[in-house]
């Protein structure tokens, strides 16, 4: 909100306070300060000035010298580069010493070696308007040498951020009003403003009927003859101006005055342009109304209206209507001040998008028993500004509800939260009452208060203990250190193991990344590991490429691959660690922590040691995810390629499922300009963390040496290694200790070994934990597993 | 022949000095004291030393054996040592290692959140985790939001076709936790992710992250809170830190504050900088998370406690002096590279 503190100080004087010091006040209260805006010059050194003559400069083309009379009797030679002046005109001289808004002070000088003592003023270099492209003409009958802030009033803005519990402080009053509390100044008149001095009458049936009093419980109306609607005075159109509202003419600018004054909103009717009484009732199917901003909005039959006998002449509490609006021409009008409860105004003006000043304010809730006061107000401005002659009493319909009472004040339990030793009951109290709160009663334990209509916030006890907290502020407060013993559970060690994986990951050179849990429907295409298929779209997406939770990390760090790619990335290491969503056969949405990697490229960075280094296959991937905590066997489980992937399997430890490898298909990765084969994989933190089974067991080291034997054979290519592995891991010999595969070949050619054949060599260790093995042992021992291998697959050995 | 020794001793000791390879000692070595060597033989004339000399020629045997030996095993030390010097010699060592499998990088959320949840794990505080598709129940009407609150609106928050959304603040866990904790103290800290439906721009993402501590017992007072937040900062951002709180508003905490902290941006002067919201848990929370427990471990006659939030996507920006929000989501290498340990 944006606050003039030239109308503040109509309430309070503040004149002892620095402008830092009020945006400290304001901060520290509560109230944000967003920025302060100086306009107009305080200083007395810029003064109107005539233009005597000029000329050319002899050394600049766009400069002109100036010879020009400010007042104090001698000619003042100023250099200038404007162009929009004549000789004899008037433009406010800014002289040395003068400072301009911004801090710039002027100064004595030369201009590319002509002397100019002084500077003329645009309207923007003195905080007073927008650019028009060259000096400020002023009014040719202002005396020369008078200070320009005689004719326009300087003045600070403050836009200010007030939180949506604070309705109250949404007007200059009620700033006004708080600042008086924080600074203990008066307030100049009180609170005249608010207190209604005209009678009323109830509404007759005809004029003013309540059909929705649940939106709307109070309104009132009062009719002004005669009026002449025209310009506002200069003093009125001056207060819009400075906190940014255009002036229209004296009838709206009265009601646009008093909300921004005390928060009440008004609206004046074109009492000829109605038709019939007043009515506040939902909209009917179908109604529509013109609205004053030129729109025309749809109305909705949970829309609070104001309407006369024909039709909607005003969306309550958000924006009256064209037709019956207030123009030149009118000279009856009907005033309007209701009370609209919160929750309908802010429906309909989010539904509409139409979000007015009266809005806002009806949204965060007015105090209703301003509503009489804020019409008396209006009246007397507008008999004021726009003559006429207002009806003697106003129409009343429902009543203003009461929306404060009493509140009690638990002193223990206050002063417990506060946990400030220093704090007396009766300092607390001083607080309350600064803040126009009044006693009704006090013990130790409790104190009962009457709350002011304007604080619709306090309503409880801890409303009230926050209320001191915030006058007083945290700086007395002690700083209290308080620790205990915290037990651990699964989600602190999900957490480590998380960690472990990530420095594990980026020990081995690879970058983390972290894409937008976001991703287009297409994108689901590129998942990994979502069996069920199912994807959690959203129901109201932003944008077209972001429409679902991810099932998977795969699409994201596609993304970020193809975004490296194009930056001419060849060598990609990425991972993520994150969460995945994955919708349920029934309807629910699982959450999953998953672990994915993204590998292509050459193994290592390119380097005089190795300029090319080998692009990494899926073995490298393979190996990764192997040496990874947690995984300590690995199986392997093809699936069905599904045209995104090749290489498709499951990752397996026994009955645990791990997650998934693949390739991802070169035809998606040419469509992501990768530049050679992409590999991925996505791990299942769960289930990493179930293979990481407490410290380590010890086992006792050999004793006796072992001895190696090499095995050779034959057998079809199609048979994988992994039913080789199992013969070896299966096989009953105890002396064989393990097992490991060294060499496969195969001769596409056909020339050594036929295509459909491959050569695996395998070396087996033997030992015995109770002797050094003799060889002929080991050679008997071999020949069992050997005869064994080739009773159970079909190979050939090689002798 | 003590000359005969003599003479031997100093050919022998020559004779090394000219030798340059492992080959030629070996040979050196058969030829003076190998079985057939000249200096067994010498010794083998022993027999034929008058008595009275024997002691004397026994002696220099020695001498001149041990002189050989020595010498044979100093040149050997010498020509090994050649050996190891010319092994190296030439390697420029100014050249670059090896890279190996390359350096990589932790992504900076990740590393202002560890610092974060580091810092608070030493403090007594344990993780705590929840839903990101959250009820609204859990995510505004337990944390004492009203019914018609613009957050709410389908304009600013995301909606699951059946009615869940998608958390707006990690707040939520904070009521995950009460509805299940078995005894006070609650000390928990909830790092996470929370979605807003705003568009994506240079300060804007529509998924971004945050951390979340609560803090509940009987006596929990705002001296705890302002202890406890002081500490953290100053753990975090260095002990001389200027931590300051500004009153605010939130639904679910009454006092509220929020709390800048006086950083030195990268490249900037230092300036209070906004950076996380708290207050004291206000009652209508522990009120509603009553109602659903059915029990009176979380009476808000009885306990208070106080929460804190903050962004931590903003924090990383200011801490690196990173311009634009999208660099955190887009994963560009050289981005990412730049934060390598």
């Amino acid at each position: 909100m944006q606050v003039s503190l030239n109308w503040l100080q109509t309430h309070l004087d503040l004149s002892g306070y620095t402008t830092a010091q009020l945006s400290d006040l304001l901060t520290f209260a509560g109230i944000e300060v967003e920025g302060i805006e100086e306009k107009g010059v305080a200083s007395d050194k810029v003064v109107v000035a005539q233009i005597q003559s000029f000329e050319q400069h002899p050394n600049a083309d766009k400069l002109s010298v100036c010879q020009v009379d400010d007042g104090s009797g001698s000619l003042r030679q100023i250099v200038c580069g404007a162009k929009n002046f004549k000789a004899g005109d008037k433009v406010p001289l800014a002289l040395p010493g003068a400072a301009l808004p911004g801090g710039f002070e002027i100064k004595e000088g030369k201009l590319r070696g002509a002397v100019s003592n002084g500077m003329m003023c645009s309207a923007k270099e003195l905080g007073l308007g927008e650019d028009t492209g060259g000096l400020w003409i002023l009014d040719s009958e202002l005396p020369v040498g008078k200070p320009v802030n005689q004719i326009v009033e300087s003045d600070t803005l403050f836009d200010l951020e007030i939180t949506p519990n604070r309705s109250d402080l949404l007007s200059h009053l009620g700033l006004a009003r708080e600042l008086a509390a924080l600074t203990g100044l008066p307030l100049k008149g009180e609170r005249d403003h608010a207190k209604a001095t005209s009678k009323t009458r109830a509404a007759k049936a005809d004029e003013v009927t309540l059909e929705a009093t649940d939106g709307c419980p109070y309104y009132t109306a009062r009719i002004i003859k005669d009026v002449k609607v025209g310009p506002s005075p200069a003093w009125l159109k001056a207060r819009l101006e400075s906190i940014g509202l255009r002036p229209i003419n004296n009838i709206v600018d009265i009601t646009n005055y008093v909300m921004m004054e005390m928060g009440q909103s008004l609206h004046a009717f074109d009492l000829a342009k109605l038709q019939g009484g007043i009515t506040v009732r939902r909209a009917k199917e179908g109604e529509k109304l013109l609205a004053l901003d030129g729109q025309e909005y749809a109305l909705l039959t949970e829309d609070l209206v104001i309407a006369d006998a024909q039709r909607p002449v005003a969306i309550a509490g958000v924006m009256g209507g064209e037709e019956t609006g207030v123009t030149e021409s009118s000279t009856d009008i009907l005033l309007e001040a209701a009370y609209f409860t919160p929750g309908n105004v802010r429906r309909t003006a989010r539904r509409l998008s139409l979000h007015s000043d009266s809005s806002y304010r009806f949204e965060r809730g007015i105090d209703p028993q301003q509503v009489h006061g804020g019409s008396d107000l209006a009246v007397k401005l507008i008999l004021t500004i726009a003559g006429g002659t207002a009806e003697d009493v106003l129409r009343v319909a429902g009543e203003p509800p009461v929306l404060v009472g009493e509140v009690e004040l638990d002193e223990v339990r206050a002063h417990r939260l506060l946990g400030m030793p220093g704090l007396s009951a009766d300092e607390a109290h001083a607080i309350l009452e600064k803040l126009g709160l009044t006693r009704l009663s006090a013990n130790k334990e409790k104190s009962r208060w009457g709350i002011p209509g304007y604080r619709l916030d306090l309503q409880r006890s801890v409303d009230l203990v926050e209320e001191v907290a915030r006058v007083i502020g945290l700086d007395r407060v002690p700083a209290k250190f308080t620790a205990a013993f915290a037990q651990g559970d699964a989600t602190d060690k999900a957490y480590d193991h998380a960690m472990q994986l990530r420095q594990a990951l980026v020990h081995r050179g690879f970058n983390e990344a972290q894409t937008l849990r976001l991703v287009s429907t297409a994108q689901t295409k590129d998942a990994l590991g979502n069996p069920t298929g199912g994807v959690a779209a959203l129901k109201n997406p932003l944008s077209e490429d972001h429409t679902t939770l991810r099932p998977s990390i795969i699409p994201g760090l596609l993304a970020s691959a193809a975004l490296n790619v194009r930056q001419g990335a060849e060598r990609l290491r990425l991972f993520e660690i994150g969460r995945v969503f994955l919708k349920m056969p029934n309807g629910m949405v699982r959450e999953e922590e998953r672990l994915a990697i993204l590998l292509s490229g050459p193994v290592a960075p390119s380097s005089w040691h190795a300029r090319e280094p080998k692009a990494a296959d899926i073995f490298d991937l393979r190996g990764l995810v192997e040496s990874l905590p947690g995984v300590a066997t690995l199986e392997i489980k093809p699936l069905k390629d599904n045209g995104a992937f090749l290489l498709h399997s499951e990752l397996k430890a026994g009955n645990r499922v791990l997650g998934w490898i693949a390739q991802v298909h070169p035809a998606r990765a040419r469509a992501l300009d990768a530049r050679g084969p992409v590999y991925v994989c996505e791990l299942l933190l769960s289930a990493l963390r179930q293979g990481s089974s407490g410290p380590a067991k010890f086992t006792d080291l050999p004793r006796f040496p072992a001895i190696t034997r090499d095995v050779a054979f034959e057998l079809a290519a199609d048979v994988p290694n992994a039913k080789v592995s199992a013969f070896f891991a299966g096989v009953k010999e105890p002396l064989l200790i393990s097992s490991a595969l060294f060499d496969v070949f195969a001769d596409p050619t056909g020339v050594k070994l036929p295509q459909d054949r491959k050569s695996l060599a395998w070396t087996l260790t033997y030992r015995s934990s109770e002797k050094t093995l003799e060889t002929a042992e080991v050679d008997a021992a071999h020949a069992r597993i050997l005869a064994a291998l080739e009773k159970a697959l079909p190979v050939v050995v090689r002798r | 022949m003590l000359s005969e020794l003599d003479s031997l001793k100093s050919e022998a000791l020559a004779a090394l000095e000219t030798l340059t390879d492992e080959a030629a000692l070996e040979a050196f070595r058969i030829d003076y004291l190998g079985k057939k060597g000249r200096l067994t033989a010498l010794s083998a004339g022993m027999r034929d030393v008058p008595v009275e000399q024997k002691k004397d020629v026994g002696a220099k045997l020695n001498e001149v054996r041990d002189a050989i030996t020595q010498g044979l095993a100093t040149r050997k030390e010498a020509l090994q040592a050649a050996k190891d010097a010319a092994a190296v010699a030439g390697i420029d060592l100014t050249l670059p290692g090896r890279p190996g499998s390359g350096v990589g990088s932790l992504h900076p959320l990740t590393q202002i959140r560890d610092l974060a949840v580091r810092t608070l794990r030493r403090m007594g505080f344990t993780l705590a985790d929840g839903p990101e598709v959250e009820t609204e129940w859990h995510c505004f009407d337990a944390l004492n939001t009203p019914a018609d609150h613009p957050a709410r609106n389908e304009s600013d928050t995301f909606y699951m076709p059946d009615g869940k959304l998608l958390r707006t603040h990690t707040s939520s866990v904070q009521i995950r936790t009460l509805e299940t904790v078995k005894d006070l103290p609650v000390r928990i800290i909830a790092p996470g992710a929370a979605y807003r439906r705003d568009e994506i721009d240079a300060t804007h993402l529509s998924v971004f992250n945050q951390i979340e501590a609560l803090y509940v017992d009987k006596d929990v007072s705002l001296a705890d809170l302002k202890g406890t937040l002081e500490f953290f900062f100053r753990e975090v951002f260095g002990p001389g830190t200027a931590v300051r709180f500004r009153p605010h508003f939130f639904p679910f905490t009454e006092p509220s504050f929020e709390i800048d902290v006086k950083l030195e941006a990268k490249g900037r002067e230092a300036r209070w900088i906004e950076i996380a919201g708290c207050g004291m848990v206000d009652p209508a929370v522990f009120a509603a998370v009553s109602k659903t427990r059915g029990d009176t471990l979380l009476d808000p006659e009885q306990v208070t406690g106080f929460a804190f939030g903050m962004g931590l996507d903003r924090l990383a920006m200011i801490l690196h002096g990173i311009s634009d929000i999208r660099h955190l989501i887009e994963n560009d290498v050289r981005f990412l590279q730049q934060f390598a340990a």
